[in-house]
């Protein structure tokens, strides 16, 4: 992928923010104001506004913007992490069967049609409930339920290479089938794979939050997103603006990796369509 | 027709009998025995023998699915663990009222996605375009539990207009005005997303047809614009019904959040709480007809395409 050039801020305000997200992430307990688990019981459910408390506490007296911001480091590998496991077991997937024989890819295709056919939320849920609830949990649920639609990109996009001269070429000059996956065609297809992967961060985010709002993601005390928004939730008739800090965050975080998802698809594509290429 | 009906009718088999095959396979891994869920912890050996005898548990579990499936194809989902009854009976009034809440999400996510994507495709570089691109964004991004929070904030606790949960009120006049009052709520949160979706696959379907040789043409020959539109709407219909049947889909399956956060007695958080009380002939049964509705609307959406579009018909 070509580096972000001066004249697109549609995609270099979402890298940025992005890259700042990430960073808070990382820095999170140098950032944030307080701990995320000790609170006060005088101080319960103070709304947002109040002084020593930006964001408000929660019904332990616990500041939520430390919360939310050492939170993101849970809710954001909650998400990130399926999305780079998808993207490499769905790579792998679509390129063997895209280049390999009929045999191989039926077999990808009528298993994708079964998971496909499968409610990809409940599908998610069963995976959690095989383990015991967790950032483990979560980023193998959210991964099943990625790699079939990475892998069918991948096999499309392999697909439409597949016949092309210099796979040939290189086919004849001796180079084995694996060679001409890994070098041949990957640098192809990396950048739309890249793009359709990105795209996806904004959805797993979003999921993972949604696990753990049932209680099958990161589990209490430790503070994550989703699992915030199960806490606060009671207080929403109370306090109807502090309930909405969580679910307000992951909005903001879904919204800016869509964001990102479709400058990148919009660059790899280089015609302004809103999808990249591959997108079915 | 008939053939391409029958080819897709036989082709569904096999995906079901993998659908169904591999939720029995996942379920029979949860940790956690339906016998443990049943009777708690203190029961008598004696009860948790005879429990596990009537729910088959001692035979090896390609034969449970065998049985299961031989009993499925004849329309007997069997017999609920923790309601004690056929689990079509404890399925049926969960799934009525999913598909209320499914029809009216999907009525929005079509209304909305085709009013955004025509304002999109017809005002590409405009501040209506631009306007109608943001808000199929915005829409894509946005949680169900999120927009289902601020929806209760606002318009239920704040404003007071609408219910912030259940089907009915509990002491009120009842009937239909009232359930669509409760409905509101609900439908806009299970519809954003499929409306987004639907918008920007609407959008880049007419934009290309509006660019085409086709509307080239019509313009050429002095037609009015509104005519020009309707020609190229057609012509994008295909795309729509594509996208419009997998949200349809996507709304019967993936309406968790909201019937948790709405207190609403669906499908969604039927299974939910089904998975969670080991009740394994509930999650079986209320898979297959998701998975069954998901597949028929696939070959549905098929059909309806060779109706409207003369190339898939001649060429099926």
């Amino acid at each position: 992928m070509t580096r972000p050039s001066r004249r697109d801020p549609g995609l270099l305000v979402p890298l940025v923010l992005a890259t700042a997200l990430l960073a808070v992430a990382v820095a999170g307990p140098l950032l944030a104001p307080g701990s995320a688990t000790a609170g006060s019981l005088r101080q319960r459910l103070l709304d947002p506004g109040s002084p020593g408390h930006l964001l408000g506490t929660d019904g332990q007296g616990r500041d939520v913007l430390s919360r939310i911001v050492l939170g993101a480091r849970p809710s954001l590998a909650g998400g990130l992490l399926p999305v780079v496991v998808a993207t490499v077991a769905g790579t792998v997937l679509g390129t063997v069967a895209g280049l390999g024989g009929r045999v191989a890819a039926q077999l990808l295709l009528r298993t994708l049609d079964v998971l496909y056919a499968f409610p990809g939320v409940l599908l998610a849920i069963a995976v959690c409930s095989l383990c015991t609830p967790g950032l483990t949990a979560t980023v193998l649920a959210l991964s099943v339920v990625l790699t079939p639609a990475v892998a069918r990109v991948v096999f499309g996009e392999v697909r439409r290479v597949r016949s092309a001269e210099y796979l040939e070429a290189a086919r004849v000059s001796g180079q084995s089938r694996f060679g001409v996956g890994v070098f041949q065609v990957l640098p192809v297809i990396g950048p739309v794979v890249l793009a359709y992967a990105s795209s996806l961060v904004g959805l797993s985010v979003v999921y993972a939050a949604g696990l753990s709002f049932l209680g099958l993601g990161v589990a209490p005390p430790a503070p994550e997103w989703g699992a915030m928004l199960d806490e606060l939730r009671p207080a929403l008739f109370t306090h109807p603006t502090l309930a909405l800090v969580p679910a307000l965050t992951v909005l903001a975080v879904s919204v800016l990796f869509n964001v990102l998802g479709d400058a990148l698809a919009r660059r790899v594509a280089g015609t302004g369509g809103p999808r990249p290429a591959g997108h079915r | 027709m008939r053939r391409f009906l029958t080819r897709r009718l036989l082709l569904a088999v096999p995906s079901l009998l993998g659908v169904t095959a591999v939720v029995y396979a996942t379920v029979a891994l949860v940790p956690g025995d339906p016998v443990s869920a049943f009777l708690g912890p203190g029961a008598s050996p004696g009860a948790r023998r005879e429990l596990a005898a009537r729910l088959g548990l001692g035979r090896p579990l390609p034969v449970r699915y065998a049985h299961w499936l031989g009993h499925a194809v004849r329309g007997d989902l069997g017999t609920s663990v923790s309601a004690q009854r056929p689990v079509t009976e404890v399925l049926w009034p969960a799934l009525q009222q999913t598909l209320v809440v499914t029809a009216a999400a999907f009525a929005l996510v079509v209304a909305g996605g085709v009013l955004l994507g025509a304002v999109g495709a017809l005002r590409p570089r405009g501040p209506a375009g631009r306007l109608a691109g943001a808000l199929s964004t915005l829409s894509v991004s946005a949680p169900q539990f999120s927009v289902a929070l601020l929806l209760i904030s606002v318009f239920a606790v704040r404003l007071r207009w609408l219910p912030a949960g259940g089907t009915h009120d509990a002491f009120g006049p009842g009937g239909t005005a009232d359930l669509l009052r409760h409905l509101v709520l609900p439908a806009v949160a299970a519809a954003l997303v499929p409306l987004g979706l639907t918008a920007r696959v609407f959008r880049t379907a007419l934009a290309g047809v509006l660019e085409s040789d086709l509307a080239d043409g019509l313009r050429a020959r002095g037609t009015t614009r509104a005519v020009v539109l309707c020609h190229c709407a057609h012509n994008a219909a295909p795309a729509l019904l594509t996208i419009g049947g997998l949200q349809l889909a996507y709304l019967l399956e993936g309406v968790v959040f909201v019937e948790t956060l709405f207190d609403w007695p669906g499908l969604g958080r039927l299974l939910y709480d089904a998975l969670a009380a080991r009740d394994f002939p509930v999650v079986q049964g209320g898979v297959l007809v998701v998975a069954v509705a998901f597949i028929g609307i696939n070959i549905l959406v098929d059909a309806a395409h060779a109706l409207i579009d003369p190339r898939v018909r001649s060429t099926s």
